[in-house]
């Protein structure tokens, strides 16, 4: 409480000085001579910002001050719409960082070179697209977007400017779902026909609460951004967006980001872009949040065939609250969350590589994966590829898979997804249901 | 005229137990248009609750009757919809504008874009006819963009660009930061 009150001292006294952000502008080095072939600085360090530093937001602060302790980066300015968190990570980030409220102010800033987004998914694809308009290279949260259509302007956007844009479905760079890639890949369960989630259930608002006049600090209609305008109701905020459909999407679209990411890979599936969807689910008897309580989505992939099932509870074969299983023609295997905090299943840790077998890529530098997904992204600038780990492709196809699963809840219906062509085969309103505009002058 | 199917729905959406109200609007969307009207009037309840088992259950109307071969409840939901649009509530209004989005046709472009005049709800009736299919939508807005006040001119042609049209004027501010934090930046550490 008393850290509280002297923050809140600091920034009236602060805001009375007129020294408040706006008024005060640093004298920033430039980053240099932009080298070919990703644009980094002459100095070989990425300046970078942050934008969104909430709970992950702040998990990846923390990453990037270690690597600023490394000399590979330097934390240039940080940005949120809450100003109580936007001054935890002013204390947490140092001096000489720059603090700010909209993110368009870090845009326009040369110096910067790459930005690492961190807000409530509503605000990721509006966010990327400008970033990337901008010359930035982008670390953008999962889920990459909320809408099929966002996902591709995302896609194009970092295609267009020739930036890097990378999805914080960090498992792609962890052990634990590597190792389980790599035995998945070369047979250890023989061809896989079904790979099954389990995962607790999305939560309830059980107690509504109406609405009321925003908490001192935030700035609602920046925090709403593209979406439409409706009072402030703390069921949406702090943190809870997650459990509305039109922001968070639910867990399938939190976690099954992460999960259907990993399972993509270890079934090498990125290019399996078709499929068919069904999903059912039990929506919340009362209150704002409309995420369903429990849900079960099958998707059905052809050619090489297979099913993917979300199931909240589901299937839950192994030990912790979620994760996903590989059924075989000879066994299953078992993966606890998407390979990220939990290791590997002994079995596919000690799994020996035939010989001849498919052995696969991983980022290796650190032992953190939320560092080493980082450093795969700083590698694809410095390398000039610009194609990390979860690149945006790769991310809006994820996405996509979450997204469409929860078109099918709402609609209650079986949608044909055509992935070449991005869009529903014989659905008008589903396709209608692509994209949803945005609030001006919030938009793509 | 009395319809004893919608009353008892209105009536089981009503009650406060949620073992008789759940079932009710999460089974509502075979009702289709005759329901609109009862539920559209749900919306304003006092009851908090209820105003939002009546929202959800015009979304299951609405995403019942958009689906494929349907096009005549869709129609008829459409209708019953953009009948409802005069409401006095603005949240009112707000909510069948969005409803629309999702499954109006061209008839219901020039009620919209009447609400294009309706500080209320004009930026809600923006985004629908950014979404609805069809030229008359596009005319809509871009006869609107000669009409409406200028504050709103520049999210008018922000649609008609997403629309594919050519628009002389207006640039986007969609990139121009406009709010200011009152945090600082820590003070560099004397050595």
């Amino acid at each position: 409480m008393i850290k509280q009150i002297n923050k809140i001292s600091r920034r009236r006294f602060l805001k009375a000085a007129g020294l408040a952000a706006g008024g005060l502008h640093f004298s920033l080095a430039p980053s240099g001579v932009l080298g070919a072939p990703g644009r980094v600085g002459a100095s070989n360090r990425l300046v970078i910002a942050h934008i969104g530093v909430g709970g992950m937001g702040m998990t990846h602060l923390a990453n990037m001050i270690r690597f600023q302790k490394e000399d590979k980066v330097r934390v240039a300015a940080v940005c949120d719409v809450d100003d109580n968190r936007l001054e935890a990570a002013v204390e947490n980030s140092g001096p000489n960082v720059m603090p700010y409220r909209d993110y368009r102010y870090i845009l326009e800033r040369k110096d910067i070179d790459a930005v690492v987004i961190a807000t409530p998914d509503h605000w990721h694809a509006v966010q990327t697209v400008h970033s990337c308009q901008t010359g930035k290279h982008v670390y953008v949260e999962k889920p990459a977007s909320v809408t099929v259509r966002e996902g591709q302007a995302m896609v194009a956007a970092a295609r267009e400017n020739k930036v890097a844009v990378q999805v914080g479905a960090q498992a792609r760079t962890a052990k634990g779902a590597w190792h389980t890639c790599r035995a998945i890949r070369n047979g250890i369960v023989g061809k896989v026909k079904r790979v099954s989630c389990w995962h607790y259930a999305n939560p309830l608002d059980s107690k509504p609460v109406p609405d009321s006049p925003p908490p001192e600090g935030l700035d609602w209609d920046l925090w709403l951004g593209p979406l439409p305008w409706r009072p402030y109701n703390i069921r949406y905020q702090p943190a809870h967006f997650r459990w509305l459909l039109e922001s968070g999407g639910g867990q399938i679209r939190d976690r099954g980001a992460h999960q259907f990411s990993t399972i993509l890979w270890c079934m090498n599936a990125d290019h399996q872009t078709s499929f068919s969807v069904e999903a059912k689910g039990r929506p919340p008897a009362r209150g704002l949040w409309d995420c369903p309580v429990d849900m079960e989505v099958v998707y059905q992939f052809k050619n090489p065939d297979w099913t993917l099932e979300w199931g909240q509870p589901g299937n839950k074969v192994g030990q912790t609250e979620f994760g996903n299983v590989f059924w075989g023609d000879n066994g299953h295997l078992v993966l606890e969350w998407e390979g990220g905090y939990r290791p590997a299943n002994p079995e596919a840790v000690n799994f020996k590589l035939p010989l001849g077998g498919e052995e696969v890529y991983r980022t290796d530098e650190y032992e953190d994966f939320n560092m080493n997904h980082k450093a795969d992204w700083f590698k694809s600038i410095r390398e000039g590829h610009l194609r990390p780990a979860v690149d945006i492709e790769i991310g809006h196809r994820t996405a996509s898979l979450c997204n469409l699963g929860n078109l099918a809840y709402i609609l209650g219906r079986k949608l044909v997804w055509d992935g070449e062509k991005q869009e529903v085969v014989g659905d008008s309103q589903a396709n209608r249901l692509l994209s949803k505009p945005q609030r001006y002058p919030y938009v793509l | 005229m009395a319809n004893p199917d919608i009353d008892d729905l209105i009536a089981r959406i009503r009650n406060q137990d949620d073992t008789v109200n759940a079932p009710a609007w999460q089974s509502a969307e075979t009702c289709g248009a005759p329901a609109v009207r009862p539920l559209t009037d749900l919306l304003s309840d006092p009851d908090v609750e209820t105003a939002r088992r009546a929202k959800r259950a015009l979304y299951r109307i609405v995403r019942h009757a958009g689906r494929p071969g349907s096009e005549g409840e869709a129609k008829a939901v459409e209708d019953a919809l953009v009948a409802s649009l005069k409401s006095k509530e603005s949240y009112v209004r707000r909510e069948l504008i969005w409803m629309l989005s999702e499954l109006a046709t061209s008839s219901a472009v020039a009620p919209l874009a009447a609400l294009l005049f309706d500080v209320q709800v004009r930026e809600d009736a923006r985004c629908a006819l950014t979404r609805i299919p069809g030229d008359n939508a596009i005319k809509a807005l871009r006869a609107a963009l000669e009409n409406t006040p200028a504050d709103f001119r520049p999210a008018l042609a922000e649609s008609l660009r997403q629309r594919g049209e050519k628009v002389r004027g207006y640039p986007s501010r969609k990139l121009v930061p406009n709010a200011q934090t009152t945090v600082t930046p820590l003070l560099p550490r004397e050595n």
